[in-house]
This record gives C-alpha cells, structure tokens and sequence, in this order.
C-alpha cells in the first residue's frame, strides 16, 4: 500500500508537469528555429531555469550523496568544477551565442561547419554528438528506474512504468520542443530545490539536532572523511585540482547545451546566467551533507548501491508521501534532461546529416516535422537499448564523459586561433576520443592523470600539429 | 548596439576570472582542514561555500570592467 501510495504521487507529480508546460507553451507557431533553440528569446531568468533544468540530473542528485556517503570531502570536486564551468561559460557561452544568432545557427555541428568552413567536419561533429546522446539519455533511465522500485518500496519490477514515463515525456518532446522543456524546468526545480532543502537540511536537523551535530559524528567516527588525502594519494588534494579543472571543460559543450545557449535572446541574458547558476552549486552541498547523514543512519551499503543511500533513508523513518514528494522531484530531474538531451540528438540527424549531408526536409515545415519524428525515433532507440543491455550502458557512458570534454578545443580555437583548420579540429577530437575512451574504460591512469585529460592533450597535439600542415579553407559560404 | 568593451582591462579582467578559478582547484591545498570551524561546518567545507558565492561578484566586477552595466 506505501508504495502504491508513493508511485502514485509521483505519477501526479509527472503528469501535472506536462501539463503545466503544455500550457505554458501554448498558440506558439512552430519552425525550426521556435522548435530547436526556443526562437532564440529566452531572457536571464527563464535561461537560468533552462539551464538548471537540463544540467542537474537524477545522477547529479543521487551522485553527489552516494560519493560523500562513500568518501566524504572529495566529493566537493562536483561543487568546485560547477562553479568554475560558469567563469569558462561567462566568456565562451555569448561568443558562441553570438556565431549562432549571425548564422542561423540550431545546432553544435552548424557551429564546427560554420566556424571552419566544412560540411564535413559538421556531418561528423553531428554523428559524434548522437553517438554520445543516446547512451546519456539511457543512464537517465536507469537513474529513474532505481528511483521507481525504491518509491514501490521494492514490491513492483519498475521497468513498465519507465518506459510509460518516458515515451509520455518523448511525446511531450514531439509537441512542444526546447520552450516546453524550459517550461517543465520550472516545475523541476522547484520541487528538486523542496527536494534537496529536505535532504541537506531536514534529513541532519531530524535525527543529529543540527549541522554541527552531524559533522561532531562524522569527526567521532570518521575522523579523515572532511578533508582530503594529502598530495597524489588517490581522492587527494592533486586529484582534486585537476579533475575539477578538466570536468569544467566538459560542461558547457555538450551537444544540448548549444541549443539553450543559442535559445538566449542576448549575449548579456548569458552572461547573467554565468553570474547567478553558480547559486544552484549550494544546492549541491546540501545533498553532500545528505550522504554524509545517510553513510551515519544507515551504514553498510558498498558499490553502486551508495547511490541510493540517501532515498533509502527517506523510505525507512519518513512516511510514503514524503517518499512520493523526493521521488517525483527525482522523477523530474530524470526527465526534463532527458528531454532536451532528445531535442539535441534530433536536431543533429535532422540538420546536420538529413539535411546539410543528404539535401533532405530542408523547407521550414518538413524540417520540423522531421526533427518530430526522430525524436521519437531516438527516444524508442535508446528506451531498446536500455531493455536490451542495462549493465553495459554504465560503460557505453564513459563515452560520454570522456568524449564530450573532446569538442572544447575545436571550439575554443574557432575564437582564438585564425590558423586552426578543419582537419586539425576533426582529427584532434578524434584523436582525443580514441585515447580517452579506451584508458577509461580499462580504468587505467598514467601518472596519476585523468583519462579525459590526457585524451585532451592528444587533442590539443594533433589540432596544433595538423592545422600547422594543412591550408585554412577560404572564405565562402 | 553598445560600444566595444575597452581592452586595455584585459589582463584585469583575466586575474578577476583566474581568482576564483584558482581558489577552487589548486587553492584547496593550502585549505585541506577541519579546523577552525565556521559554525559547525569544517573549514574545508566553508572556503568553497565561500567561493560558490563570491565567484558571482567576481563575474559581476567583470561586467563593470567591461561596462556592461
């Protein structure tokens, strides 16, 4: 009965939203521009709420709490690099805003094309970017089923309800493009912010008496989990500095987040946003101090069950609607990324392979249309290959975070530096990605570096060295 | 359309950016401890709370510099 109670909350909690967004979204007359990157008139606060919206997932949530559940301190890094992403996009975000509102630009392949003249290096950059949405898209699954079967209190398989949910949210998708996604945003972070207030604050008040209580314990029983190791020790000081510096070049250039930067209405309302999203990064602390609770309550859980530490918390001492609340927040913060992560993987195929490459729905209303149907397409292909291989698609997703920080020097060298060519750009984020996947996914770290990072160096060689050896593509369009 | 920012603040502009950026990468080193304690919370914890809110007004004096608003 609790878990019937709970699920059904959270089905509320689900459905209210569309609705709410379907309202917000309504009589506005569809093309591409309106459809992909929201007419490009999203002013500071509604980008801020886009952009909140679509970067803080389920796994950003359930993430946070179970590292700090599992190690304490270190966890730290994800509020450092979040913080520090916001300086990199207070610079990079107008400039590239700027490229797309001269070009007409919907997507990152039109930025790498237009930038460096080349159908081919957009094509590319276009397959690239799909090839990394689906499997991030799936993980958001994932994070929602583990989400339902707690909220079920175990009692139901919560597969069928994933797939219910998230082919509801994919035909959300289909009628109301990035402006609907903005408008769920709103709901999201609201209850994810009622959400996170109850996990960092409610959660150490209720059972400690207070933060400082909670951090007496942890000292008591823990007494090195508040700092961090010294030096290279592995989670150490070195750790730290680096990782939070690489994870904030991976950011800001992932495929989904062009189309809300070119959603702005203005380099300014982006430069805004830089200046108040770090805000959202204190939320992120809170959910530290949550694991931190939770690894007290309700110690014991090891590998990737640390996740759920703190949603187990809720389910053993608070009642089923409380559990329903935190779920549906969970819920929501799955979804409304996933959304947009569809948005942007369709928008690729549709402009960039469909249309530049093969001459396809190039007219306003075919194109819309088309850029409909693969988002269902791409919603029913990664629904497939989470019900097919759900062990494996923690793995496919090292591609993702390894790949994705590949495209921040081709598009930093786009703004400042004139020699940079096609070919450098597409053979440097190739290299950086056949480095950076395979030491990922053997977990192999040399000299105690970052997988990403040394990809990245690669990278960074092969754009210098092939741009050096091959011609800039004269100016034409 | 506003003027151009001047760009003789380049390099204050550039140490407005890095300071921030500094404080939370490879600043923690020299924070790596519990105590003092602010309010209860380990120092550690506090100096990036700490920067999570200054870095807003490090981007705002940038904007000035910039005179954007």
């Amino acid at each position: 009965m609790n878990g019937l109670a709970a699920l059904t909350i959270v089905a509320i909690i689900v459905f209210g939203t569309i609705g709410f967004a379907l309202i917000g979204v309504r009589r506005v007359k569809m093309n591409p521009e309106q459809y992909i990157v929201g007419g490009r008139s999203f002013g500071t606060i509604f980008l801020w709420v886009l952009q909140a919206g679509e970067i803080y997932t389920t796994f950003t949530f359930l993430g946070i709490a179970g590292f700090a559940y599992s190690q304490g301190a270190p966890a730290l890094y994800v509020v450092s690099y979040g913080t520090i992403a916001y300086v990199i996009a207070y610079f990079l975000a107008p400039a590239v805003w700027k490229v797309g509102k001269e070009n007409n630009l919907l997507t990152n392949a039109d930025f790498f094309e237009t930038r460096y003249k080349s159908r081919a290096l957009g094509v590319g950059v276009a397959v690239l970017s799909f090839a990394m949405i689906v499997p991030y898209v799936t993980i958001q699954l994932s994070g929602l089923q583990i989400l339902l079967r707690i909220a079920g209190y175990g009692a139901y398989d919560a597969t069928a309800a994933v797939a219910v949910g998230f082919l509801v949210m994919a035909s959300f998708v289909f009628t109301t493009g990035l402006r609907g996604t903005a408008w769920a945003s709103v709901v999201k972070d609201i209850l994810v912010l009622a959400a996170v207030l109850f996990a960092g604050i409610v959660i150490p008040v209720h059972f400690f008496g207070s933060p400082r209580a909670l951090f007496d314990h942890v000292l008591a029983l823990h007494p090195h989990m508040l700092t961090l190791p010294r030096g290279r020790a592995f989670h150490g000081t070195l750790w730290f500095a680096s990782t939070v510096l690489l994870s904030a070049l991976g950011f800001y250039v992932g495929p989904q987040t062009f189309n809300s930067v070119y959603s702005a209405r203005s380099g300014d309302a982006l430069r805004r946003n830089a200046i108040f999203l770090p805000f959202y990064q204190i939320l992120a602390s809170l959910m530290i101090f949550a694991g931190l609770s939770a690894m007290l309550i309700n110690p014991g859980l090891t590998g990737p069950a640390v996740d759920q530490s703190f949603l187990l918390v809720v389910q053993r001492y608070f009642p089923p609607w409380v559990l329903g609340l935190v779920a549906g927040a969970g819920a929501l913060a799955a979804l409304v990324p996933a959304s947009a992560l569809l948005l942007a993987g369709a928008s690729v195929i549709t402009k960039n392979v469909a249309g530049d490459a093969f001459g396809l729905a190039t007219s306003d209303r075919s194109r819309t249309l088309l850029t409909r149907i693969v988002v269902v397409v791409v919603a029913l292909l990664a629904l497939g290959i989470w019900m097919i291989a759900q062990k494996t698609v923690v793995e496919l997703l090292l591609l993702y975070y390894n790949g994705i920080t590949q495209f921040f020097p081709g598009v930093v060298a786009a703004f400042v530096w004139k020699r940079a060519t096609a070919w450098g750009a597409g053979l440097g984020i190739l290299a950086g990605v056949a480095v950076a996947v395979p030491l990922a996914a053997l977990n192999v770290t040399p000299l105690g570096l970052n997988a990403g990072f040394i990809g990245l160096l690669a990278n960074v060689v092969v754009l210098v060295a092939v741009s050096l050896a091959t011609r800039r593509a004269p100016m034409s369009s | 359309m506003r003027p151009a920012p001047p760009s003789g603040a380049l390099l204050l502009r550039a140490l407005l950016a890095a300071i921030p950026v500094f404080a939370l990468s490879f600043g923690v080193v020299l924070v790596n401890r519990v105590e003092p304690r602010i309010l209860g919370f380990p120092f550690l914890f506090c100096w990036i709370a700490a920067w999570v809110l200054l870095t807003p007004a490090f981007l705002w004096t940038i904007g000035r510099v910039e005179k954007r608003w």
